[in-house]
């Protein structure tokens, strides 16, 4: 779509949460393999991440996070108009986990519900949803972004172990004059086989055939239920979208790059995020990467990467950022937006 | 750039020691060719060559030359 500005909303809170369990360079060691856990880490930026218990879900970590977020925000639950839960890891096939968390959030029956099944775009997706809920006449909405990705990844795939996180958070949106929200998204569903979890939909269901870990390109073992990235194919289209991506959302908002505090972009792999700095100019210091502990939490990444690297500074103070999420789909989106003050409260570690 | 340059640059990419590449190198043998290598050469391509590689056209690529011929137009002497 072309871009869009919305007027009127306003960031009240960013709350994140991790399970408590951990894996490191220990379990990448046993995993074998051309790389050592040592250069893998070198080249990801990620040197442990967190990973659901069996049982464990995406909305578990959307719900502590949610809870401690309303710990700190002076709301009553019986305000909020609109749950929105952005995942690729739903509890249920149906109903939404929207539906779910409403209920175990104790939130108002006149509450608005729904799921969207988007991944590494789908915080920007779901602000942009949010920012048109309030046109619509909401006034506080719970944007809800959160994975248990490492549930849907073949153990023995040595490219996609070492990657990706588990994290949930929970966004507080409200209605307030004076502040606007610019948008950019797209989509090129021509690559949706680049990034897919082939068999477990309707087109293919599962089977006792689809459940069979084979060996497949580059001695990485999975069946068609485990996620596949094709990591090139991914990185082609980051460096043939991302760049013009930030390019027309800093047109729309009339911001420089300088004028932008931080570029908050999701949390691929540090290398990739190194290499989209150099080529768009941005300064380290301005470019949050917060993989070291987390991994690629995909929807969740960049809220996470808020709330754990920047914190302390938007915390007591109005900041301009841009945030741009991309992947999965292949699907991306930019918004730029003033943020803070605003309610961070600390990690939440999920037992 | 020169096919001599684009070695330098291979090497360097590949964080190989300077002068490792010479031309006949099969890349199942070269260290440092991985799934991240790929990643590499594409930005590679892309930062100093000026071309979108695209991934597909290096899957089958079995040696240093056949990366040559995928930035055809590119390196040359």
């Amino acid at each position: 779509m072309a871009g869009s500005s919305i007027a009127g909303v306003v960031i009240r809170g960013i709350a994140s949460a991790v399970p408590e369990g951990t894996q490191g360079l220990k379990e990448l060691a046993e995993l074998g393999g051309g790389s050592t856990p040592e250069k893998t880490m070198e080249v990801t930026g990620i040197r442990s991440r967190h990973v659901c218990r069996p049982g464990q879900t995406a909305s578990d970590l959307c719900f502590a996070a949610t809870e401690t977020l309303l710990k700190d925000l002076p709301w009553g639950r019986d305000t909020v108009e609109a749950l929105i839960f952005v995942s690729q890891t739903f509890d249920y096939v149906a109903p939404a986990t929207s539906c779910c968390l409403q209920a175990r959030l104790g939130l108002p029956k006149s509450c608005a519900a729904f799921d969207v099944a988007l991944g590494c775009s789908g915080y920007v997706y779901g602000l942009w949803i949010a920012s048109s809920l309030m046109l619509a006449g909401c006034r506080r909405v719970l944007l809800l972004a959160g994975e248990s990705t490492t549930r849907i990844i073949s153990p023995l795939d040595r490219a996609a172990v070492p990657l990706f996180g588990d994290a949930g958070t929970a966004t507080a949106l409200e209605r307030e004059e004076g502040h606007v929200m610019h948008f950019d998204l797209g989509t090129d569903g021509a690559g949706f086989e680049h990034l897919i979890i082939p068999a477990g939909g309707h087109r293919t269901p599962r089977s006792s055939q689809t459940a069979v870990r084979t060996p497949r390109e580059g001695g990485n073992v999975r069946s068609d239920e485990d996620l596949y990235m094709n990591g090139p194919e991914v990185f082609s289209f980051t460096l043939r979208e991302v760049p013009p991506l930030l390019d027309r959302i800093l047109a729309r908002a009339g911001w420089t790059k300088e004028q932008v505090d931080f570029f908050v972009m999701h949390q691929a792999n540090k290398w990739m995020l190194d290499q989209l700095g150099k080529r768009l100019g941005i300064p380290a210091a301005s470019l949050p990467i917060a993989l070291e502990g987390f991994g690629n939490t995909v929807s969740a990444s960049i809220p996470l990467a808020i709330t754990h690297s920047i914190r302390p500074v938007i915390g007591e103070k109005t900041r301009r950022l841009v945030l741009a999420g991309f992947g999965v789909g292949l699907s991306w989106g930019a918004a730029a937006l003033e943020v803070g003050p605003i309610v961070l409260p600390e990690l939440a570690i999920v037992p | 750039m020169t096919t001599a340059e684009f070695y330098k640059e291979l090497d360097s990419t590949l964080n190989l020691a300077p002068g490792t590449i010479k031309g006949d190198e099969s890349l199942l043998d070269l260290s440092g060719w991985d799934s991240m290598a790929l990643l590499m050469f594409i930005y590679m391509a892309d930062s100093k060559l000026g071309l979108a590689v695209k991934a597909s056209a290096l899957v089958n690529c079995k040696t240093v030359g056949d990366l040559v011929k995928v930035c055809e137009g590119k390196v040359q002497d």
